[in-house]
């Protein structure tokens, strides 16, 4: 679509010139070009070596892992990278395996499950929205920001996680203690950045809105929403990765149910295969919660290139 | 006597608080101009140029005297006033139509009444194949020419320009001046204020040309431009009455500037 600058006057002089030009004169026809097919499109995308070499390389590091190499030790240089691992810490994939088929059908399992997803989109709902507010009004009221950021930076520099033993007897041992922590955890990542991006959208926009009576409402909706929505979502995707650690860690300290719960006590039981496995699942459970706020990027953020907008975060 | 569609008098503005440092930005401005007028204000840069456009919008207000459009005093920025920026300012994430739309989309104009409005914008700027086109995958003239079609959609009766060519090539300028020129001269009741640093364009463009000095600006000369309209710009350049109109006001310009 990208066009050079072309004189339309000079367009319309070509159209005429064309009559009048014999049918003669050589011109490259672009129809010539071979087609691609719809299945060579899609071959394309897929782009296949790049998956075989994902697939040899996955298959390596099961295989390594799954042969107990890895629980040998490994010393480069004289340093310890690798320590020798007694036999009851170890676990293999093949275990983690077991586990999964032998909780799939495990009523109480899926419970567990239920309870850290509802807590982690809990969490992350009420921080990304009270920090996506406070942080578009402090980004526009600058008077409000000299007041507030202080107070702010302070409780951001509090080390969070440290707040859970308090948060789990305020909120108790229940689901409120981790909506709780993953909440202030996620506001954070959320109010910063976004303070952040209001200041960045450009002036000039609100100066072709303000001239054209625009009301401040009116100019959050059109100049300002718009304008911070790539930092938003970098930001709601590290979020949700974090709601999802908030909500294990206030489980291993001290809860009834979910994943985390289940994860402390298989490891407490040497249960090495269950803890990779819950681990596993607990990876998989973030990568779709960043996917799903990915689809919304990809909506909102058609205008920008591929090559701008933000790729998973991986932490 | 008829009220003239801009009115400043005594005008002087001062940037920065009682006790901070402050800059006189432009001083003790007079100007009368009549509706239907062209009026392009030349000097060097930093010299209240746009402070002046601010005001004329009702962005900021002088600290002492009055500015008036037909008679009445400037309160606040105004449905029938087209503010057009030296950067294009489109918003990245609307189609060319949709930044042709914000005007009337602010003003509450429904949604297929807006559309037909910036399709027929877009024509008259020969932009129609680039409605649905996103503004980073237009050339600067193209988006230069849709920030045209934003201001003038709204159908002001004062546009205000702002350097606006300034950042395109020559040639481009060329030709979005002389669309620019003929879709002022169709309209012909509109009143344009345009800002700009080269006097080339004013006086190609424009009916009369303001000169204003070096901060604090004042207004230095005032001239009356006595080119035939329609004017063909690529033309006008090469003729002898141009070049004497530009040359003698060059001479109230260049010491301001060196």
């Amino acid at each position: 679509m990208k066009s050079s600058d072309t004189n339309p006057s000079d367009n319309a002089a070509d159209a005429d010139n064309s009559e009048s030009t014999t049918d003669s004169e050589k011109r490259f026809d672009v129809t010539t070009l071979p087609q691609e097919t719809n299945t060579q499109k899609i071959i394309r995308r897929i782009d296949v070596p790049v998956q075989l070499t994902r697939i040899v390389i996955l298959a390596f590091i099961l295989w390594i892992w799954q042969s107990r190499k890895i629980f040998s030790g490994l010393k480069i240089f004289g340093v310890e990278i690798l320590p020798e691992i007694i036999p009851l810490f170890q676990g293999v994939p093949t275990e983690a395996w077991d586990y999964v088929t032998k909780v799939w059908d495990d009523s109480l399992f899926w419970e567990d499950f239920w309870v850290t997803l509802q807590e982690a989109l809990l969490g992350f709902l009420y921080g990304a929205l009270s920090g996506f507010i406070v942080g578009m009004l402090l980004g526009r009221f600058k008077r409000a920001q000299k007041v507030f950021s202080p107070f702010l930076i302070f409780t951001n520099a509090v080390p969070k996680i440290a707040l859970a033993p308090i948060l789990i007897l305020w909120y108790g041992v229940d689901i409120g203690s981790k909506v709780a922590l993953a909440t202030i955890i996620v506001f954070f990542i959320v109010q910063i950045p976004v303070m952040a991006a209001v200041s960045g959208v450009d002036p000039d926009l609100d100066t072709v809105a303000s001239s054209m009576g625009a009301t401040q409402m009116q100019k959050f909706k059109l100049v300002v929403i718009p304008g911070i929505l790539g930092p938003l979502f970098g930001a709601l995707r590290l979020a949700s990765i974090y709601a999802i650690l908030s909500v294990v860690f206030g489980e291993f300290l001290a809860s009834k149910r979910g994943l985390g719960q289940r994860l402390l006590y298989q490891i407490n039981n040497f249960g090495m295969g269950a803890a990779i496995a819950l681990m596993s699942l607990l990876a998989i459970l973030a990568l779709i919660f960043n996917a799903g706020i990915g689809f919304m990027e990809r909506k909102f953020l058609r205008w920008q290139d591929d090559s701008t907008r933000g790729n998973v975060v991986s932490l | 006597m008829t009220t003239n569609a801009v009115s400043l008098q005594d005008v002087s503005l001062i940037f920065g608080g009682k006790d901070t440092d402050h800059v006189l930005a432009v001083d003790t401005i007079n100007l009368e101009i009549p509706q239907g007028q062209f009026v392009a204000i030349v000097g060097p840069s930093g010299c209240g140029k746009t402070t002046i456009l601010n005001m004329l919008a009702g962005l900021i207000k002088p600290t002492v005297g009055s500015v008036k459009r037909h008679g009445q005093e400037v309160q606040g920025p105004s449905r029938d006033i087209g503010y057009m920026l030296a950067r294009s300012a489109l918003s990245p994430w609307r189609t060319a139509r949709k930044n042709v739309e914000l005007g009337l989309q602010i003003h509450g104009v429904g949604k297929s009444e807006r559309k037909e409005r910036a399709e027929e914008l877009l024509e008259l700027l020969h932009l129609e194949g680039f409605a649905n086109a996103f503004p980073s995958q237009l050339s600067q003239g193209m988006r230069q020419r849709v920030a045209i079609a934003r201001t003038l959609a709204i159908e002001p009766d004062l546009w205000l320009m702002d350097e606006p060519f300034g950042a395109l090539d020559a040639q481009t300028r060329l030709v979005v001046q002389a669309e620019f020129v003929s879709l002022w001269e169709k309209s012909k009741e509109s009143t344009v204020i345009f800002v700009t640093h080269d006097l080339e364009e004013a006086v190609l463009l424009a009916d009369r040309v303001l000169v204003m000095t070096a901060r604090p600006g004042r207004i230095k000369s005032d001239n009356l431009i006595d080119l035939p309209r329609p004017r063909v710009i690529d033309e006008l350049r090469f003729d002898e009455k141009f070049k004497a109109a530009e040359h003698k006001i060059w001479k109230e310009l260049r010491d301001e500037i060196i």
